[in-house]
């Protein structure tokens, strides 16, 4: 440090700053829609406790949530949440009990694991808070051990992956072989779309040759699906439980040099997916209204926060099969 | 109680690393309450013999006999349960422990795992009078304390286990007088107490006043053992070395020049304050002064190794008079340091002669930034011949070179650059004894070729013997400058206590104030 | 090369290529389809990413440093050139520029701070792993960006030959890098500075703009590495190498460099590379749970270093 002047010093120190937005949202920082602290007029406060907004489908959730907390102003305050990566539990857990201590009166969660966010839940639950349970199921036996009742409101993932893998089997024929890119298998989400593309291909007599997760993402896809494609040179098609993955199986289809001989489909319908329906790489995908699932989330709460004693049975949102021809340009 | 009884013998021992024949065929009786000094060239064995003693090594072939039964420590836990402790030449004090703390370690005083505060302050105290450090506070943290404390902690530590026979391997490289006359008062005790010493040193006059006998090794060797005052000190060199000239004796030929090479004024930094001083031409100017009293931080701050607050520094044929900045500014200068510690601030002990001597002067060997390999090797052959060091291959790693020959690297990467400022600081620390007449030897051609040279010492008779003027610091002040021959080691004694103020009582024990300055 | 620097190469790379061999030949026996061109092709094609990263590490730690936020680096690198060409319309020529210009930036400023300041690289690499992170978050908008053709063919097969244009330019780069650092002043200062500062600065020779330069380096081959990683996936992926930088460090370790700097090869760590390739792949087409592969890569990363150690002590033993 000879000779150095502060300033310079400060000036290289502060250089980072320069990347930083001028308006756009961090996708770590909390986003709140209007000052928490102000909840004197009665409105009922709402905390949004997402997985990973680094994750478009999340982002996009968040997104619909906050045009919709927007619309409503009069009717409710929106805090809004995400953890830094998907695995990342505790921090999940903390938020939950941050939120808790900060008072909202209601909690909407996508759960980043379906077992270990329950005891927390349970102590909100304690606490007079509402929760609501979005996009990955908690654990039905955990839930009845901890003797506390959430409602789940969101897609029924397995009938989702079913109608995907529907869609495949029909370009297929019977004894053809498949493989599967699965998701996090902790994450109950990735149980169900796994069992829902084994039930499609099972009812089409396809042959599941290889199934390993790829932990959701596209780089390791890609590696597990190069695999997969040396491994099983007969392969017809690969099932992917998230878009990610989809893409990263693309990206070694093509690495291989069999663009177009297999079959690829995914499940989230993320942008970046839609033009490769478009150009016929990707086959199919689910969407199962990630923009609206947080909102019907929420909605779901609000009714509850008006009718604290009938806590409702889980609701079903809508999944909808995307191919070429339903994709939305 | 001196009856010499054969505490330890050893038989036939021998050592070898893969082709190497570090030992061969040595036989050793060390009897108890006696010392017994273990002389020899670096690279002769006698730390591979005293690793073996202690279990840090095995023999390849000998057998070992302690207190008359057969010893064959399987490692250095064995050795020390039998009563053999060893005070290595590297110290092993942890910084981030307290003195107590390092004093005990392994043994700490505890009750079911907790440990008895009172009790480690109480046994560490007790270890700490025994070596003499009566007022060192066992909680001191040991990173404030300075090197001949902490050999000083060292040997307690190894007092403080079952001790029938202590090894010291070099144990006063790092001491000030003061510390060394201590530490020799508490051998004596020992001895008399019955303990058996193996000492090892370079220093003649050391053994001269402490052993009882001596075990001479050369190459791997058994050359003899003879009784202390049996053998001359020209005799014992001539027996490590296996040559016929002495050392002493050889007059002393000045090649200063008339011209000055550097001008040092009011120059401060850190614990230096305000030296002035000119080097000629040729001239060999010696530094002088206690353990802290500035000396190695006055060649850095010279070098810009450290930041001068104030004064100039004029070197012929440069501009300006402003202190460097930094070692680049001053190499550029025609400056060289060969530092202190040359096994990590002097040298890249795992690379090879080769890396080492050209590290300074790489850009020359270099077109568009590539090293053209045959230029540079070249320019290392020329300088290992015209530095003597005495190496197998350039491409061996220096690590592997006797301490007297990495100084030779050193000083020879300064030659490469043509540098006429050479700084040195502590030239020969834990060099062997003809090693050493080696290196004064190239500094001596070095003057005689007309490179300004300045040499921090802590061993006077070094620079009475090599120096045209000393100038003698004391605490960070220049106190007096002596021209040849009109210097007296009482003199420069004298200097160097003159600037700790009313601590200082002349005619008291000079030696033990100063260590306050440490 | 002669005789004799064959004859050291084969030592110093023969445990490592050994690895290899013994990897391919246990896949090739438990696994159907395993030994095959096309398994090898894609293996290669796979690779360039982490050699990218792995030859930047490589300096990085020979000169006594680490740098954590390289996987960080490759993410904001392709976000840049996604954003530019899905956003902004630039054409590819134009974009791979700005984005190598943005690994250069976060290695400069790596550099900066931990050379000039003396901030332990590990802190100062830490707070980049999460600020080129979070930048990257920020420019893609936490969105994939699917990119199409227009930069796929710089990481899929070339026609006549069947490796990719990233491949050639990844074991490329290796070369050159072992000529840096075995043959220039550059990479002898590296060394040095690696195995003693403190000697370095005795020496006369500012350290810093050595340090300073092997950060730039870095950070332009992540940039690569990120463009390589773009047009295999043909997408940009705002989360793309999590946790990449210790894959890299495990290359180098395997390869031989120590993290104690002074010692390294680059050669040694695209042998590393090679290892982790061959060993995911090869796990993945045995079909083996996640948990398996987690343990006998772990195994086998501490098993290379093991066997280069007994290489090393057993050699500076014989002679």
């Amino acid at each position: 440090m000879q000779r150095t002047g502060i300033l310079p010093a400060a000036g290289v120190l502060l250089l980072p700053l320069l990347f930083l937005p001028g308006c756009r949202d961090s996708s770590e920082t909390a986003s709140v829609s209007e000052n928490p602290a102000d909840s004197s007029n009665g409105r009922p406060r709402v905390a949004l406790i997402m997985k990973s907004l680094a994750n478009e489908f999340f982002s996009t959730m968040a997104a619909g949530a906050e045009q919709h907390q927007a619309d409503h102003a009069d009717e409710y305050e929106l805090i809004v949440n995400g953890i830094k990566d998907e695995r990342d539990l505790a921090r999940q857990v903390a938020l939950v009990e941050e939120m808790t201590a900060a008072g909202v009166d209601a909690i909407v969660i996508a759960p980043a694991d379906s077992k270990a966010l329950v005891p927390v839940l349970r102590r909100a639950r304690q606490a007079g808070v509402i929760v609501v349970n979005i996009d990955n199921r908690l654990d039905a036996d955990v839930l009845r051990q901890e003797n506390v009742r959430i409602p789940f409101v969101g897609p029924d993932n397995r009938a989702g992956a079913r109608a995907v893998g529907a869609c495949v089997a029909e370009h297929l024929q019977p004894g053809d072989q498949v493989a599967i890119l699965e998701g996090i298998r902790t994450s109950d989400n990735a149980r169900q779309r796994l069992l829902g593309f084994q039930d499609a291909m099972q009812a089409a007599g396809m042959e599941i040759v290889d199934s390993q997760s790829a932990e959701w993402e596209m780089s390791r896809a890609s590696t597990v699906a190069a695999s997969m494609l040396s491994e099983h040179p007969e392969l017809a098609a690969l099932l992917a439980a998230n878009d990610s993955m989809a893409l990263g199986a693309l990206a070694a289809v093509r690495a291989a040099g069999r663009s177009g001989q297999i079959l690829i489909a995914g499940f989230d319908n993320i942008s970046a997916v839609r033009s490769a329906i478009q150009e016929g790489r990707i086959l199919a995908t689910a969407d199962q209204h990630g923009d609206q699932l947080a909102v019907f989330g929420i909605e779901a709460a609000l009714k509850i926060l008006k009718n604290p004693d009938e806590i409702p049975d889980d609701v079903e949102t809508p999944v909808d099969l995307i191919t070429a021809e339903t994709v939305a340009p | 109680m001196n009856e010499p009884s054969a505490l330890l013998t050893g038989r036939g021992l021998a050592r070898c690393y893969g082709r190497v024949r570090a030992l061969q065929h040595v036989d050793l009786d060390v009897n108890a309450g006696q010392i017994h000094a273990l002389l020899g060239a670096n690279g002769a064995g006698k730390s591979t013999l005293v690793r073996i003693i202690s279990g840090l090594d095995r023999p390849s072939a000998g057998t070992m006999q302690f207190q008359g039964k057969l010893y064959a420590p399987a490692d250095k836990r064995a050795a020390e349960a039998a009563g053999v402790q060893i005070v290595q030449q590297e110290l092993n004090i942890l910084p981030t422990l307290s003195v107590a703390e390092n004093l005990m370690l392994g043994r700490f005083p505890a009750w079911a795992g907790v440990i008895r505060p009172r009790r480690l302050m109480e046994l560490s105290r007790q270890a700490l009078n025994r070596v003499g450090l009566t007022d060192l506070d066992p909680a001191t943290m040991a990173s404030e304390i300075g090197v001949g404390h902490r050999q000083l902690i060292e040997i307690a530590a190894a007092l403080q286990r079952r001790c029938r026979l202590l090894i010291l391997d070099e144990p006063t490289a790092a001491l000030s007088a003061a510390e060394v006359r201590h530490l020799f008062d508490q051998l004596r005790r020992l001895k008399q107490q019955g303990t058996a010493i193996i000492y090892i040193s370079h220093r003649l006059d050391e053994i001269r006043s402490l052993a009882d006998r001596i075990t001479i090794l050369r190459d791997g060797r058994d050359v003899g053992v003879w009784n202390s005052g049996q053998l001359s000190d020209a005799e014992l060199v001539r027996r490590m070395t296996g040559e016929a000239e002495s050392a002493a004796g050889r007059p002393f030929v000045s090649w200063r020049q008339s011209r000055t090479a550097l001008r040092i004024s009011g120059l401060s930094s850190g614990p230096v304050q305000n030296v002035s001083l000119t080097v000629n031409r040729g001239e060999r100017l010696g530094i002088a002064g206690l353990v802290g009293s500035g000396r190695t931080e006055l060649l850095q701050a010279l070098f810009g190794a450290e930041t001068a607050s104030a004064g100039r520094v004029q070197v012929e044929g440069r501009t300006s008079d402003a202190p460097f900045g930094h070692p680049a500014e001053a190499a550029a200068a025609g400056m060289g340091l060969v530092p202190e510690d040359r096994r990590h601030s002097g040298l890249l002990l795992s690379e090879s002669i080769r890396a080492n001597m050209t590290l300074s002067t790489l850009r020359s060997f270099s077109s568009f930034g590539m090293v053209r390999r045959t230029d540079e090797a070249a320019a290392v052959k020329r300088m290992t011949v015209q530095t003597d060091i005495r190496c197998t291959d350039t491409e061996q790693p220096v690590r592997t070179l006797s301490g007297g020959n990495q100084q030779k690297v050193v000083v020879a990467r300064w030659l490469l650059r043509n540098s006429d400022i050479l700084l040195f600081d502590e030239p020969t620390r834990g060099i062997d004894v003809a090693a050493r007449r080696r290196i004064h030897d190239l500094i001596a051609s070095l003057a005689q070729n007309g490179c300004a040279i300045l040499m921090v010492s802590s061993d006077t008779d070094e620079l009475l013997d090599h120096c045209d003027r000393i100038a003698v610091l004391s605490a960070g002040r220049l106190a007096a400058v002596f021209e040849r021959p009109n210097w007296s080691r009482e003199q420069i004694m004298q200097a160097a206590f003159s600037e700790y103020g009313a601590r200082t009582r002349p005619s008291g024990d000079l030696c033990s104030e100063g260590d306050h300055s440490e | 090369m002669t005789g004799q620097a064959w004859k050291r190469a084969a030592v110093q790379y023969g445990g490592l290529l050994g690895v290899v061999v013994v990897l391919l030949l246990v896949f090739g026996l438990t696994s159907d389809n395993f030994l095959r061109r096309s398994t090898m092709i894609s293996i290669a094609n796979q690779i360039p990413d982490l050699t990218f990263i792995a030859v930047g590490m490589t300096l990085v730690l020979i000169c006594g440093g680490i740098d954590l936020s390289v996987g960080s680096q490759l993410a904001l690198a392709s976000a840049v050139l996604g954003v530019l060409m899905t956003d902004f319309r630039w054409p590819l020529w134009a974009a791979v520029p700005v984005s190598l210009f943005s690994g250069s930036l976060c290695g400069l400023w790596n550099g900066v701070v931990s050379a000039a300041f003396r901030i332990p690289s590990f802190i100062v690499t830490l707070g980049m792993l999460e600020i080129a992170r979070g930048t990257t978050k920020v420019l893609t908008d936490s969105q994939s960006l699917y990119l199409g053709s227009s930069v796929e063919w710089f990481g899929v097969p070339l026609s006549g030959i069947p490796v990719s244009p990233a491949f050639l330019l990844a074991v490329g780069t290796v070369l050159a890098g072992q000529f840096l650092l075995t043959q220039t002043v550059f990479g002898r200062y590296c060394v040095a500075i690696g195995t003693s500062e403190e000697t370095v600065r005795l020496s006369g020779i500012r350290s810093w703009p050595v340090l300073v330069s092997v950060f730039v380096i870095s950070g332009i081959l992540c940039g690569l590495a990120g463009l390589a990683q773009t047009a295999r996936l043909s997408t940009v992926d705002p989360n793309a190498a999590v946790g990449l930088e210790l894959a890299a460090i495990a290359a180098c370790v395997i390869g031989g460099t120590s993290l104690m700097g002074g010692r390294g090869s680059v050669i040694g760590s695209f042998f590393g590379v090679l290892i982790i390739a061959v060993l995911q792949t090869g796990l993945a087409h045995l079909g083996v749970s996640d948990a398996s592969k987690q343990i006998i890569t772990g195994c086998v990363i501490v098993a290379a270093v093991f066997l280069d150690a007994l290489r090393t002590r057993f050699r500076s033993n014989g002679a």
